[in-house]
């Protein structure tokens, strides 16, 4: 089975190639460099850096977050959505607007430059940059925030040469767009928005870091706006990784049609301002309307990347079952496994759906403001970021840099590995760190020892923190070097990674790229598919648990909450 | 009119809707920059949604 998608990226003409590789080569940089900092960040929280001053300290973790936040996740967005409009638009392949891909890979690649450099040389801000933290303006700071704008402009300049390559596709051939083609496009328009929203957060900060302008009045909901967008993007983008790469990994598309499919991403965008509300929930004096409108809103926040959840665990158990699988689970051990990017995917939802479960607890409007500024913040958002985004965008390199450079992946028994043992990390770092989180412990604070007055415990648990920090760190770095080594060596043809073909199972054939013909969806009814319902309960179950226990733990502690002017 | 364009259309309205919201009702005015940055992304979904109904009426999609 050779992917359409696989065999239009390797169709691309050189100059493309040329564009999409330097794209993954500088995500790769970003990320490279993000871990690094991250692992010695986790393990001087850990307490295995006794001798490391403060200043040292935090600029380890804004390096981190410069990196592996900013960097990492723009510019393996920009490989991936070109990579995936390039791929399943019909029609000629190859990448429209291409001058202006271009122009937004070198002004990000000089954003992160410039980014790199002032949080290297510069105050330590942490990776939001605010300008009181840095106090006086100086050309170190104006680095930070210059670098970002650059990334801004990078990000609007790429997303546009992605829509443009769908449109010409739309302007060909006319009718309807491949789903993943929408997704791409819906991503892209949220790119742009997203440049838009980093424009009003640092364009006044870098006002003010030149000594052009006075100190932001807003900057700290300037940020939040961007970050909410920020929240949003790579979780829109994994799923639309997951969706491509499924049907790559197994022949498999929608069962329910590209109509429900785009629903579903459409409804990504549809909920990005509404659940902004929750940013608010630190604000002392909101209204108690504000407040429980929030809450009520918040939970839509998961709800389209459950429906596509849904869509694909769905649309993988009826056609394994066509193609003779039987018990409740036995089709889940017939999905190739032993595919980097199919273990990175698995891995992911796994992730995805621990992260998922604490950050349902996080929005709530009695808990934000008990734990937002406690290690519960480091702790779940790790299994989101690291757990669920990273894995998934590094499945989509490991199947879209060997279709463009012509060479296949080394070790790949390996990097099927690595996402497991990356999870294994992450559960340390995850459960220690929110453990501590229901003791109090802060984040943002390298040493918690607080001259012997903190407790006890939180030392302990920190220790864990590192550990799974330095397990996590050193899985992914050893990734990442895997796939670097893999570009980088010349051309020849590696192991055999195995994938599966269910799309011809019986009356089962697909149609269009990712989706399903009538024939294919007849004979998809005589079937029965419980696990992708099953999961969402068992996910339900989770967050009301968890939610029960902070608050049974946190109402047992002597502290009263009541907001501190922060989002 | 295609889905593609009837769903992206679907998001500009609502991006406007939350856009003349936040400048409106008093109660949402701790996030100052909302209406603007949700009116921005409401004029780029309208004026996508707008590219993608022009390419498909294009004589050679037709």
């Amino acid at each position: 089975m050779t992917d359409p998608f696989v065999r239009r990226l390797a169709a691309l003409p050189s100059a493309d190639k040329a564009l999409l590789s330097v794209f993954a080569a500088v995500a790769l940089l970003a990320l490279l460099l993000g871990l690094a900092f991250g692992l010695a960040t986790g393990l001087a929280r850990g307490g295995f850096f006794p001798g490391l001053d403060d200043e040292a300290g935090y600029r380890l973790m804004t390096l981190h977050g410069v990196g592996a936040f900013f960097y990492w996740l723009s510019f393996a967005q920009i490989f991936l959505l070109l990579a995936l409009t390039a791929g399943y638009v019909d029609g000629e392949s190859r990448i429209a607007a291409r001058p202006a891909a271009w122009l937004g890979a070198g002004t990000a690649i000089l954003g992160f430059v410039l980014s790199e450099v002032g949080a290297g040389f510069g105050p330590p801000l942490l990776y939001d940059a605010p300008p009181e933290l840095a106090m006086d303006p100086s050309p170190a700071v104006a680095a930070v925030h210059a670098g970002y704008l650059l990334l801004a402009v990078g990000l609007f300049l790429a997303a546009w040469a992605a829509i443009a390559t769908a449109l010409r596709s739309k302007r060909e051939g006319g009718g309807e767009w491949p789903t993943v083609a929408f997704a791409a496009v819906a991503w892209a328009g949220l790119l742009m928005v997203s440049a838009v929203a980093a424009f009003t957060a640092f364009l006044p900060a870098l006002l003010w870091s030149l000594g052009l302008a006075g100190p932001p009045a807003d900057y700290s909901t300037g940020w939040h706006l961007l970050f909410h967008n920020m929240h949003y993007l790579p979780l829109l983008a994994t799923v639309v990784v997951w969706y491509a790469l499924v049907r790559h990994l197994t022949g498999v598309g929608s069962a329910f049609g590209a109509t429900f499919s785009k629903v579903a991403f459409a409804a990504y965008l549809i909920f990005v301002p509404p659940t902004s509300l929750y940013h608010m929930f630190l604000e002392p004096d909101l209204p108690g309307a504000v407040r429980t409108a929030g809450s009520l809103l918040s939970l839509f926040i998961g709800v389209p990347t459950v429906l596509v959840f849904l869509v694909l665990v769905s649309s993988l158990e009826l056609n394994a079952r066509q193609a003779g699988a039987h018990g409740l689970f036995g089709w889940i051990g017939r999905l190739p496994w032993r595919h980097p990017a199919m273990a990175a995917i698995g891995a992911a939802v796994v992730n995805l759906a621990l992260g998922g479960a604490f950050s349902f607890v996080l929005i709530q409007e009695k808990l934000a403001p008990l734990l937002s500024d406690t290690f519960m913040i480091p702790g779940y958002f790790h299994f989101l970021t690291l757990g669920t985004v990273t894995l998934t965008f590094l499945a989509g390199f490991v199947v879209a840099l060997p279709a463009l450079t012509g060479r296949d992946l080394s070790a790949p028994t390996w990097l099927a590995r690595l996402p497991w043992l990356t999870t294994f990390g992450l559960a340390i770092f995850g459960a220690a760190g929110i453990a501590a989180s229901y003791l109090g412990a802060p984040r943002r604070t390298l040493s918690v020892a607080y001259d012997g007055l903190a407790p006890p415990a939180w030392s302990a648990l920190m220790a864990g923190v590192g550990t799974g920090a330095a397990i996590m760190g050193a899985a992914m770095i050893a990734y990442v070097a895997i796939v670097a080594a893999s570009l980088l060596r010349r051309a020849r043809a590696g192991a055999d990674v195995p994938v599966v073909d269910w799309s011809g199972s019986g009356a089962v054939t697909a149609g269009r790229a990712g989706e399903s013909s009538g024939v294919y969806q007849d004979a998809l009814l005589t079937e029965r598919a419980w696990v992708g319902p099953l999961a969402v309960l068992v996910l339900l179950a989770a967050m009301y648990a968890f939610t029960a226990l902070t608050f049974n733990l946190l109402r047992a502690l002597p502290v009263v909450a009541i907001g501190g002017g922060g989002h | 009119m295609t889905l593609d364009v009837r769903l992206i259309g679907l998001v500009a309205l609502v991006w406007a809707v939350m856009a003349v919201l936040y400048a409106t009702v008093t109660m949402l005015a701790h996030m100052p920059g909302s209406a603007m940055l949700w009116g921005s992304g409401a004029g780029i979904f309208a004026l996508l949604a707008g590219a993608v109904w022009r390419a498909g009426e294009s004589p050679r999609a037709k």
